[in-house]
């Protein structure tokens, strides 16, 4: 009788299978991939964020696509890890052969995205990442660009707006990772530059997706503060809401929020739990500014999604995506480093006004627009009023 | 004669070895496809496939069901990620570093657990293990925590991809080779006989205890470095690869390919790796498929995909 | 000195989290007491529940009563989910070794999971509080949800209930001798069999009333599963497998432990909780309330 090992003879076969598997082919369309984040609490602004990098990609195609090429848009949930961000973006290079990296939702998957684009030589374009560690000496490569705001401008935007108003005792709560942990500090280290009476009485640092706030709820209404900064975002940011409602907390105290918290999204999400009277922003508003493009784009928007009420987080996506191809069409060409000398320096003309893309840290000079929640008669939800753009560009280091 | 003496070696072993020789020199080929993808899903697969074993030399070999492999794997990424990284050690030295980490951290994790039975065993393992995790998680200057620690970069002579899977495919076989020598020798059957029914191995003078620790911390060695191995594949290491479904993950590879044979955990690794690679670009929901399989393979396939060839095949063979 | 009103109030928010975890906990030591399965899935019975308690009260969205009515469907019908899987699939493999089940149950919290975000979507989702308990009471100067404290009384409520049953009728005592000796009770006539599908709808139940309970106040989202099932282990490790009253102590002190722990080690609460369940897996293994498996 023979013996023999029947695992090592199916791993010989295996090992031979693999070796005779075709390697992957170069293809016409320009190949970009788009890892984010579809899934749970981050869908609220993922999804959108998709969707308008998809409505962009259709445009252009119509149009006849780029240098005669269409673009192909790659999604891949990422869910709202780096873990994943950072495998899903791999298989789209290695297997997909991808050529651009556009995506990731969180800040950590922003960082975890900008080392996957250095290690493989792929230009990575964060539509929504904001840390300030992506752009800044030491981590800062020539892959890595941001369309997005960064946690300087949004923290130190909070900051002028808290610095109006007599409040002394303040507290924050922000979600205890990368972008909670530096639009705070850049908050409390320019409210402290401005206006250094002002006294943070505590800071309460929920997980990411935390499912209960009380304890944290409890915890803020302890210390008495006058007024809060909050960076909950998305579903997190729904989520506190509701569970604050019963204990007054927005009757109480004071609330700036970064995180989104005046896009129509979460306002539709909440209804009548979302809270009044607190200023927060928005990367973009239906509703304002009333320029030709804009109102272009959001007709666009609304019948593209079929929504009456089109959702504000599109914009990052398509923003993100006509720095790519706006910088292909200068370069004339899809060489990553001629792409690259073209991105650094660009503007462009986006829905919500000129863009540039600073050459000197990769960083677009995105603001946002910031304003009061307020209920309308115009609309069945609150939104902003009043309402204005702060530029980014005397925020930015 | 201690537990590794040389008696005569038993012809399984030298069957095995032919194997493994054969698979490498097989898998030794693959760079040449040119590949950059198969390159890729080839280290992943011998990473993986050696963590499998490692867990196996436990759950197969000594019966110990351990739900907290994971934390053993991520010991050894982040000792050596960080060595080298943080106190710039070279690459040879942070390696051995992990190998130590992984040693120590299942000697003591071991120490305690082997002093329960069955659920609680497990339940213990579990509960190390999410310390572990917790601790990683939290100490964000040290590891990153929840951000990662991203930024690491291939050692010095083995910059490129293809360098690196030569390099993991040599270690993981040599590794291989190595635990196949262990399970042959004299205290690899104690320890299947100690799976069997460890009263009775009790009874015979086998100090049962220390038996399992010891197998626990082999077991722990080579998991710590598959683990080195894979943060330096992956260039960044985050948290969540010491959270627990990663340690059911790998208990699921092993008992698709089947826990009771030598190669049946490598073969289940590569199976999982090969089939969420095929299933996620078409689907999200490769839980779903996985959870599946997992049931499948519990109502029918007992042995695993190497049990099951193995009853349908003419030849005999030994354990 | 901290602020009494402020203890307490933290205190109690942390006794309307272990309620929960009580809930779901109790079924889970049950389920291990008697057919000695740790059944991983009992995280995605509550998640289930809570997801369908949320399509129950899309149903009946104009009726005041909704939230009930969906309350009372869900929970039911997880358990009749529990015992479905408990009759065709995990009885079957009651023969062979503890893994198994142990394995069918994970791979039940992989399908489960997936088949809710098929349904549902991966989106947040979310119902508002019943109209009767909308409010908040007040508690020296502080504020408190009404429903929370609906919770709360509704936990000790239920853990009075099921210790009545235990103690003093016959199912009851059937139950505990189960846990003891099955093979005897088997010997005695008892419907063994019976009993295990039995002991499975209620644990299941159990869990499903949890979620479907929790879909007010928290997150309805896919992770809610995975998320509790391990402070749940932490539970009845800490109070002991198979004990009533330890999963009822076991739950009130992770309660505690999480309200307070992120005041005092605001980033260290994850690891103490961790900590303490390895302390007493090392040092009281069958946990403080629990007696050492006989087998």
């Amino acid at each position: 009788m023979k013996r023999f090992s029947i695992g090592g003879l199916i791993l010989c076969f295996l090992g031979l299978l693999l070796l005779f598997s075709p390697a992957g082919a170069a293809e016409k369309p320009i190949l970009v991939g788009f890892p984010m984040f579809l899934t749970g609490g981050g869908a609220l602004f993922g999804q959108p964020a998709k969707v308008g990098a998809e409505m962009y990609v259709e445009e252009v195609n119509k149009k006849g696509g780029v240098l005669g090429r269409p673009i192909k848009l790659l999604v891949r949930d990422c869910k709202g890890t780096p873990d994943e961000a950072t495998r899903v973006a791999r298989e789209l290079i290695a297997k997909e052969n991808v050529q651009f990296l556009v995506g990731g939702l969180t800040a950590a998957q922003g960082l975890a995205l900008s080392e996957v684009a250095k290690t493989e030589k792929i230009i990575y374009i964060a539509p929504i990442s904001k840390t300030t560690a992506m752009t800044e000496p030491g981590k800062l490569h020539p892959y890595v660009f941001r369309a997005a705001a960064n946690t300087n401008t949004e923290g130190r935007s909070a900051a002028v707006f808290m610095a109006k108003h007599p409040w002394k005792k303040v507290y924050t709560i922000g979600p205890d990772y990368e972008y909670g942990q530096m639009v705070t500090k850049a908050f409390v280290e320019w409210i402290k530059k401005i206006k250094p009476d002002v006294e943070i009485v505590g800071q309460g640092w929920p997980k990411l997706g935390e499912a209960d706030y009380t304890p944290f709820i409890t915890a803020a209404l302890a210390k008495k503060p006058d007024a809060a900064f909050f960076s909950l975002w998305g579903g997190d940011f729904v989520n506190f809401s509701k569970q604050a409602k019963p204990y007054g907390f927005y009757e109480k105290v004071k609330v700036v929020s970064a995180g989104e918290a005046g896009s129509p999204e979460t306002a539709i999400a909440l209804k009548d739990d979302l809270p009044l009277g607190i200023t927060t922003n928005a990367y973009d508003l239906f509703y304002y500014p009333d320029t030709p493009e804009h109102k272009a784009y959001v007709e666009k928007l609304k019948a593209y999604t079929k929504q009456e009420y089109p959702p504000s987080w599109a914009i990052t996506g398509y923003i993100a995506m006509q720095f790519l191809v706006e910088a292909i069409k200068k370069a004339n060409s899809t060489d990553t480093m001629k792409v690259i000398k073209a991105l650094e320096g660009l503007t462009i003309d986006t829905p919500i006004g000129k863009q540039t893309m600073r050459a000197k840290d990769h960083q677009a000079n995105r603001g946002q627009f910031w304003g009061t929640t307020a209920k309308v008669p115009e609309y069945p939800f609150p939104i902003l009023r009043p309402v204005e753009y702060i530029p980014a560009d005397n925020l930015m280091d | 004669m201690g537990p590794f003496g040389k008696t005569i070696i038993p012809l399984t072993m030298l069957k095995r070895e032919k194997f493994i020789i054969i698979l490498t020199a097989l898998l030794a080929l693959l760079p040449l496809s040119q590949s950059r993808f198969y390159i890729f899903l080839g280290t992943d697969i011998l990473i993986m496939g050696l963590f499998a074993m490692s867990l196996n030399l436990l759950l197969g070999y000594t019966g110990l069901v351990s739900f907290g492999h994971a934390a053993y794997f991520g010991i050894g990424a982040y000792t050596c990620a960080l060595l080298m990284k943080k106190a710039g050690i070279i690459f040879p030295l942070a390696f051995i570093g992990a190998m130590v980490a992984g040693v120590l951290g299942a000697l003591i994790i071991g120490f305690f657990c082997v002093r329960l039975t069955k659920i609680y065993f497990a339940m213990l393992t579990l509960a190390f293990s999410q310390i572990v995790w917790a601790i990683v998680f939290k100490w964000n200057s040290l590891t990153g925590g929840d951000t990662g620690l991203i930024g690491i970069d291939f050692p010095a002579y083995l910059d490129s991809s293809v360098r690196f899977y030569y390099f993991t495919l040599v270690v993981v076989a040599v590794s291989l080779g190595l635990l196949q020598r262990i399970v042959n020798s004299p205290f690899g059957r104690i320890l299947t006989t100690i799976r069997e029914n460890p009263e009775r191995t009790e009874f015979i003078g086998v100090n049962v205890k220390l038996y399992q620790l010891i197998a626990f911390m082999i077991s722990g060695l080579f998991a710590a470095i598959s683990g080195a191995l894979f943060g330096i594949f992956n260039h960044s290491l985050f948290p969540d690869l010491l959270y627990w479904p990663q340690s059911a993950e790998v208990l699921i590879m092993s008992l698709l390919g089947g826990i009771y044979s030598f190669f049946g955990p490598l073969v289940g690794a590569t199976i999982i790796l090969y089939m969420r690679m095929l299933v996620t670009s078409y689907t999200q929901y490769w839980p779903f498929i996985m959870g599946t399989i997992l049931a499948f393979l519990l109502f029918f396939f007992p042995g695993g995909i190497v049990g099951f060839l193995r009853e349908k095949k003419v030849f005999k063979w030994p354990k | 000195m901290p602020d009494p009103s402020f203890l307490l109030i933290q205190s109690l928010s942390g006794l309307t989290y272990a309620m929960f975890l009580f809930l779901i906990a109790s079924g889970l030591s049950l389920i291990f007491g008697i057919l000695r399965v740790l059944n991983f899935a009992h995280g995605s019975f509550y998640m289930l529940g809570a997801y369908l308690t949320y399509q129950f009260v899309s149903y009946f969205v104009n009726n005041p009563t909704g939230f009930w009515i969906a309350v009372l469907f869900s929970s039911i019908a997880i358990a009749l989910l529990g015992g479905l899987i408990e009759r065709l699939f995990l009885s079957r493999l009651y023969i062979r070794e503890e893994l198994n089940q142990l394995l069918f149950t994970y791979a039940l919290v992989l399908i489960l999971g997936d088949l809710a975000k098929i349904v549902w979507g991966t989106g947040q989702l979310s119902i508002p509080r019943p109209q009767i308990l909308k409010g908040a009471v007040k508690i020296m100067d502080q504020y408190f949800p009404e429903y929370n404290i609906f919770i709360i009384c509704l936990g000790f409520g239920i853990a009075f209930f099921f210790w009545i049953i235990l103690n003093r009728t016959r199912w009851g005592r059937i139950i505990r001798a189960a846990a003891l000796d099955r093979e005897m009770l088997n010997a005695l006539g008892v419907n063994v069999t019976k009993l295990f599908t039995v002991v499975f709808i209620i644990g299941s139940w159990l869990a499903g009333l949890g979620g479907a309970l929790v879909a007010p106040i928290a997150a309805i989202v896919p992770g809610m599963d995975v998320e509790i099932i391990i402070n749940v282990f932490i539970v009845v490790v800490i109070g002991g497998l198979g004990s009533f009253w330890g999963t009822l102590l076991g739950a009130l002190v992770l309660g505690q432990v999480i309200s307070f722990g992120i005041l005092i080690l605001p980033r260290l609460a994850i690891v103490f909780i961790y900590i303490l369940m390895t302390i007493v897996l090392i040092t009281r293994p069958w946990g403080l309330l629990g007696k050492p498996l006989s087998r």
